[in-house]
């Protein structure tokens, strides 16, 4: 008897959007629930942070920052990209559509956001 | 009687709503709330670059009770993400082998929740402390 | 002075009721259930269940069983909607009332409680499931050497008993049969894993499609079902982490794969 081999499939690009998934998640398990709890409820409710914490001054530094915007861009894009990569298979099982307008909905939203993040990023200045 | 005539049996359609999927599917959806902050962030970044008066309007919306309960359920959905993240993560690595044995993938869970735990804490102290 | 106690009826007996799923091709439009009553020990599984219909009941009963003792992988069924072998699931460990056998969920049922296995035997085939040594030695340079720690890198995959569970309870496998699945992925693991083996890349090359692991979305449950805890849910999601790596680092590799 001979071994059959399968037929070596086309390679697909599925580990792109696996890695930018798995960097978002790991990124928002390590350091997701402090962020929130920092920008989404002690700094607006002045808890333990002083007043200026959320001034436009502030956060404009913070914005220009280089590392700052590295920090911005990192965060915001590989959030959605986690997102929609999880929100795709799910709609996917759920079989609530195609796949194109499933991808379109979810890693087109990711690349959406991603490119206007740069862009606002760019236009903020340095 | 003896014919091949192999009967595939439908998948039913909601197989992610029934148990034990349904963890699974819960597991994916805490990606909404990742998403959702990263929205919160963007929503951010786009009234800071639209000047001062909108970025007011932004933090106006962050003061705003709704804003404070939605983040608190945010809260809720990625401390649930974190603690699904890894308890997933044992199998996305080789095994760990420490004095040629592999490492149990609950002990490998728990190191690293209470390591990402830790991670969290310190960011919020440092945060607290800088901004002091 | 109390009466002797008969072998016979100190074991306890007891009557069960099974809901089998039954198929018979070219009569069966569909599977539909069958009710027996089976009466036997108190203690006895469902392999004995079905093997008591068929000797007493209705000799057409179909089922595949070989060791009953959980080493040769061929009971694999629906007990209860949940994979199991038949030959370890004692019938007294579950719920009272009637108990449901179905053939494993995700396969062509070919009559009764029997699936088809042949899709399954091709991806085993498929995945180089025997060593291909780094390096070759004549008997005269010695064994290929390995410590206990480069065994215990792969020697739980090397526990698999290719029942097919995992395959029952993957939902990604019954949304695409060509899916290479945890069984397969699993034996691949176990040469992968070897220290002595050098078919890594030959393997991976196998599992780089959208069929082979990037079909997988780490449910889990097939190591919950695996009965040898074999864990085939990391071999599949560890050679994501590897197959992802190699979709970049492949620019990097100056030998080609044969």
């Amino acid at each position: 008897m001979t071994f059959s081999t399968r037929e070596i499939q086309k390679r697909s690009i599925s580990p792109i959007f696996w890695l930018l998934f798995g960097a978002g998640g790991m990124l928002s398990a390590l350091f997701g629930p402090a962020l929130i709890l920092i920008t989404g409820i002690l700094a607006p409710t002045g808890t333990g942070l002083p007043e200026n914490f959320l001034s436009y001054d502030a956060a404009l530094a913070f914005a220009r920052n280089p590392l700052g915007k590295l920090v911005l861009l990192a965060l915001i894009a590989l959030f959605f990209w986690h997102g929609a990569e999880r929100v795709f298979l799910t709609l996917k099982d759920m079989k609530a559509g195609s796949s194109l307008v499933l991808k379109l909905g979810t890693y087109g939203v990711a690349a959406l956001v991603s490119v206007a993040t740069i862009l606002l990023l760019l236009a903020i200045g340095f | 009687m003896n014919e091949r005539r192999p009967y595939r049996r439908p998948m039913p359609g909601n197989w992610w709503a029934k148990p034990p999927y349904r963890a699974y599917t819960a597991r994916e959806l805490s990606g909404v709330a990742v998403a959702a902050y990263g929205g919160v962030l963007f929503a951010g970044l786009l009234s800071l670059s639209r000047g001062p008066e909108s970025w007011a309007g932004f933090v106006d919306f962050l003061k705003s009770p709704a804003s404070l309960l939605l983040h608190v359920l945010l809260l809720a959905a990625v401390i649930f993400h974190v603690i699904t993240w890894f308890q997933t993560l044992p199998k996305t690595m080789p095994k760990m082998i420490v004095n040629g044995e592999a490492v149990p993938p609950k002990k490998i869970t728990r190191i690293a929740t209470i390591f990402a735990g830790a991670m969290s804490l310190a960011l919020v102290f440092f945060v607290l402390g800088a901004a002091q | 002075m109390s009466e002797p106690v008969n072998a016979e009826s100190a074991v306890l007996q007891k009557t069960f009721e099974l809901r089998i799923l039954r198929y018979t091709p070219g009569r069966d439009e569909e599977p539909a259930f069958g009710s027996f009553q089976v009466t036997g020990a108190e203690g006895m599984t469902v392999l004995e269940a079905l093997q008591t219909i068929k000797d007493t009941l209705d000799g057409t009963l179909s089922y595949r069983w070989s060791c009953r003792m959980a080493v040769c992988g061929s009971c694999g069924m629906m007990i209860n909607g949940t994979p199991r072998l038949a030959c370890s699931t004692l019938l007294r460990d579950l719920p009272p009332g009637p108990v449901t056998v179905e053939p494993l969920q995700n396969f062509p049922i070919e009559r009764d409680l029997v699936i088809s296995v042949d899709a399954f035997v091709k991806k085993i085939e498929s995945v180089y499931p025997y060593l291909i040594p780094k390096e070759q030695k004549t008997v005269a340079e010695g064994p290929h050497l390995q410590t206990p720690a480069q065994m215990a890198a792969y020697e739980s995959f090397s526990d698999c008993i290719n029942c097919m569970l995992c395959y029952a309870a993957c939902p990604q496998f019954g949304e695409n049969p060509d899916f290479i699945g945890p069984g397969a992925m699993a034996m691949l693991q176990r040469y992968n894993g070897d220290s002595r083996d050098g078919g890594r890349q030959k393997r991976l090359d196998t599992i780089h499609g959208e069929d082979g692991v990037w079909s997988c979305t780490a449910v889990g449950i097939c190591s919950e079902v695996c009965p040898k805890q074999v864990d085939p849910a990391n071999a599949v999601n560890q050679n994501k982490t590897n197959s992802a790596f190699d979709f970049f680092l492949r620019f990097l590799r100056t030998e080609q794969p044969q």
